[in-house]
């Protein structure tokens, strides 16, 4: 383990970037601290020393809210990364930006970046961080943050001990964009089935959204290397929100009401022609919950030392964002069968995260007051 | 009181109740022997199989002389003008059958699942059908389960809100007791199916005409999206999933529980949570067979088209040849109906129907006690 403490920054001072745990009342699907300036100000192993925005508004509420002297923002993140060396960088900007300020981080010597998602919008984008990552060995954590959760990770352990018998389904309920949020309901399913997607279906909205760039909704079929299914229904899913069904023949986990209900059923003697019946047992509880921000610190920290890649990498943002992609191009060309990997890698999706992304939202709300 | 007969006196014909332990998907008397002597409607005349072991076991079992028991369906049909028949031999034949027993002159049918074998045969049993006015009923069954009854006038009468999604697990032959899940699917949804996507479990199945497990998604005319997963389900035995914007029911575990959820307030940012509130019990349950006779003979009396018609049996076969066309045409969006009616599902209970099962069971003790 090391023991210096790392010098951590944040890229993109808005919501995710230092705010958005006042949002959250309840635990489940977030753990606190979950994003990104309260983490390194709470965990042990990094140090909050600067944070960088355009937003002048943006740079001095971080600022106030994380003790942090005013020298230390910048308008200009390369110059942050210029002046602070960070070693932990985070990036919770615009998608728009964020292949060009991972690239830019990397060749200014940052020893890791916890980025947030979508990865990337384009596959090309995704490809030139990851190459340029791996020859530099910065290790990169996505934020698709089940991956860091108990429950998640707990039912994930289950699956690669064998516990749930042979992995048949992946289903999620999770109405979404599929870049946006769909980020983290097609990584969570990668998750849990552990495999990966050989081809999928989609079907889009609608025709005009396929056709277009923009983010959208979707529901998808999705084959695995290891004979799992998957579907995934990111259109509106009505009194089912965010749910996930993990399918054993042994046993299986379902994950309710965006994770605060994990339900676990085993065979029993019984049912009809005494083939059993699926009864529900308690899941296992953890023996403690973990802030999911700190697993991932923890996580990367764990990658400096030993060139591991995260537990969610920047190779499982780009399956991600790919995965999208090929349900969408499934529909673009009427609605077949498409394998994966994607030959064309200019393919991208604009996720909704960038929308009106020329003024960060907290701006138009304090302008508009 | 109307006369029945049963052609195919086999298992569903005659003794399949005997099997059954517990309630849940059916409730007894459920098959067609059963069911007509139970009935108020009907009276049990008479029965017709090829093979002479069914129709002496057939006889003792339900008490009827062994005169009224006959080899030749034909000669039933015309020495009993039955005024209802089921349809209980392998699928191989039923269509034959049927329209043996229309051009006979019955007023209904009871026929088994799957409808037929191919499109142009359940066309063609139809298009007789609605000539000589005679009513089908397939035996879909979960369309009188009071429970699946229930869940759907709760979506018809919008208690569910807009509904979004069925999804179903159920390991099974697309065609065989696909059939089951097909058209549950479409009941419990109330709309029919524009397009689907199947994955049969190999090219070898797709490619032959012999029934197969597969997936599916279903894009229903009214909205609502569909998932079947019909290869093996594990730990998800027969489960059926309907899902609106303001209520969700499950049905479970061949459905043995059935679960409803409604929004109460309370979660993540104030959107609510999806509570499980008692599912409405039925004020009383009927024989599932009994059902059927009540519907058919209204069917009868008033015209009324039976709750699982002959036109729901052909659409559930043609679904499930459709899913298996999408996996043929190397995985592509399949519109229906489907052009080519001479497609067809050798559905997975024809095979080795050269002798029932029970009559192979008895050949195979006699030979052992030898």
């Amino acid at each position: 383990m090391s023991d210096p403490t790392f010098r951590a920054a944040v890229i993109g001072l808005g919501r995710m970037g230092s705010t958005f745990d006042d949002e959250i009342k309840q635990g489940g699907q977030f753990f606190m601290p979950y994003c990104h300036a309260p983490t390194y100000a709470a965990s042990p192993h990094t140090e909050l020393v600067a944070g960088a925005d355009p937003h002048a508004e943006q740079g001095e509420i971080f600022a106030n809210r994380w003790g942090l002297d005013q020298s230390r923002i910048y308008a200009d993140y390369r110059q942050m990364l210029e002046t602070e060396r960070p070693d932990f960088v985070s990036l919770c900007t615009t998608a728009r930006l964020r292949a060009q300020i991972m690239i830019d981080a990397i060749n200014a010597g940052v020893k890791a970046i916890w980025a947030e998602k979508p990865f990337t919008l384009s596959l090309a984008e995704a490809d030139e961080v990851i190459d340029l990552a791996s020859r530099k060995n910065v290790a990169i954590a996505v934020n698709c943050s089940r991956r860091y959760n108990v429950f998640f990770t707990e039912a994930r352990r289950m699956v690669e001990d064998g516990e749930l018998g042979e992995i048949l389904q992946i289903t999620a309920y999770a109405q979404c964009n599929l870049s946006h949020n769909g980020s983290h309901a097609i990584d969570t399913m990668r998750y849990l089935a552990g495999g990966d997607v050989e081809w999928v279906f989609g079907e889009m909205e609608s025709d005009d959204k396929a056709a277009a760039d923009e983010d959208l909704m979707g529901n998808g079929y999705m084959v695995f290397d290891n004979g799992a299914r998957g579907f995934l229904r990111g259109t509106p899913t009505g009194a089912a929100p965010w749910e996930f069904d993990l399918i054993g023949d042994e046993g299986r986990i379902r994950s309710l009401a965006q994770g605060m209900e994990t339900q676990y059923y085993r065979w029993v003697p019984g049912g009809l022609r005494g083939r059993g019946l699926p009864a529900r047992a308690p899941f296992p509880l953890p023996t403690t919950i973990p802030s999911m921000g700190l697993a991932v610190i923890d996580d990367l920290v764990h990658c400096i030392d030993t060139g591991n890649q995260p537990r969610c990498s920047a190779l499982d943002g780009r399956k991600a964002l790919e995965i999208a992609i090929a349900l969408r191009e499934s529909h673009r060309r009427g609605g077949i069968r498409v394998d994966l990997p994607l030959a064309d890698r200019s393919l991208q999706i604009l996720s909704s995260g960038i929308a009106q992304d020329a003024v960060p939202a907290r701006i138009r709300r304090l302008r508009a007051q | 009181m109307y006369r029945a007969a049963v052609i195919g006196l086999g298992r569903m014909g005659s003794t399949f109740d005997d099997e059954m332990t517990r309630g849940g998907s059916i409730f007894l008397p459920y098959c067609h022997a059963p069911t007509y002597m139970a009935s108020p409607h009907t009276r049990l005349v008479a029965g017709a199989d090829l093979h002479t072991e069914q129709g002496a076991i057939f006889g003792q079992r339900w008490g009827l002389a062994p005169d009224r028991i006959y080899t030749d369906y034909r000669d039933m049909l015309a020495a009993e003008q039955p005024d209802i028949v089921s349809v209980c031999t392998t699928a191989r034949h039923r269509a034959a059958i049927m329209k043996d027993a229309i051009e006979a002159g019955v007023k209904a049918i009871w026929a088994e699942k799957p409808f037929t074998i191919s499109l142009a045969e359940a066309d063609e049993v139809i298009d007789l059908s609605q000539r000589n006015n005679v009513s089908i009923a397939v035996n879909c069954s979960r369309r009188h389960n009071p429970f699946l009854t229930e869940a759907r006038r709760m979506a018809q009468e919008g208690e569910l809100g807009e509904i979004l999604q069925i999804t179903a697990y159920a390991e099974c032959h697309i065609s065989h007791n696909g059939s089951h899940a097909i058209d549950t699917m479409r009941y419990l949804v109330g709309g029919d199916v524009e397009w689907v996507f199947g994955e049969m479990e190999s090219d070898e199945e797709a490619a032959a005409d012999e029934d197969l497990k597969g997936n599916g998604y279903l894009a229903f005319d009214n909205g609502v999206r569909g998932y079947l997963r019909a290869m093996p389900t594990g730990i998800a035995p027969w489960e059926f999933d309907l899902i609106g914007s303001e209520g969700r029911v499950r049905s479970l575990a061949n459905g043995t529980d059935t679960q409803y959820y409604r929004w109460v307030p309370g979660g993540l940012r104030d959107e609510g949570l999806p509570a499980r509130a008692p599912f409405p019990l039925p004020l009383s349950i009927q024989g599932t067979g009994l059902s059927v006779m009540d519907d058919l003979v209204a069917a009868i009396e008033t015209g009324s088209s039976p709750r699982c018609s002959a036109e729901d049996g052909r659409k559930a076969l043609e679904i499930a040849i459709a899913l298996r066309e999408s996996h043929r045409q190397g995985g592509r969006r399949i519109d229906l109906p489907i052009a080519d009616r001479s497609l067809k599902i050798h559905s997975v209970e024809i095979g080795g129907d050269a002798l029932p099962a029970r009559v192979r069971r008895l050949q195979q003790a006699t030979s052992a006690a030898r």
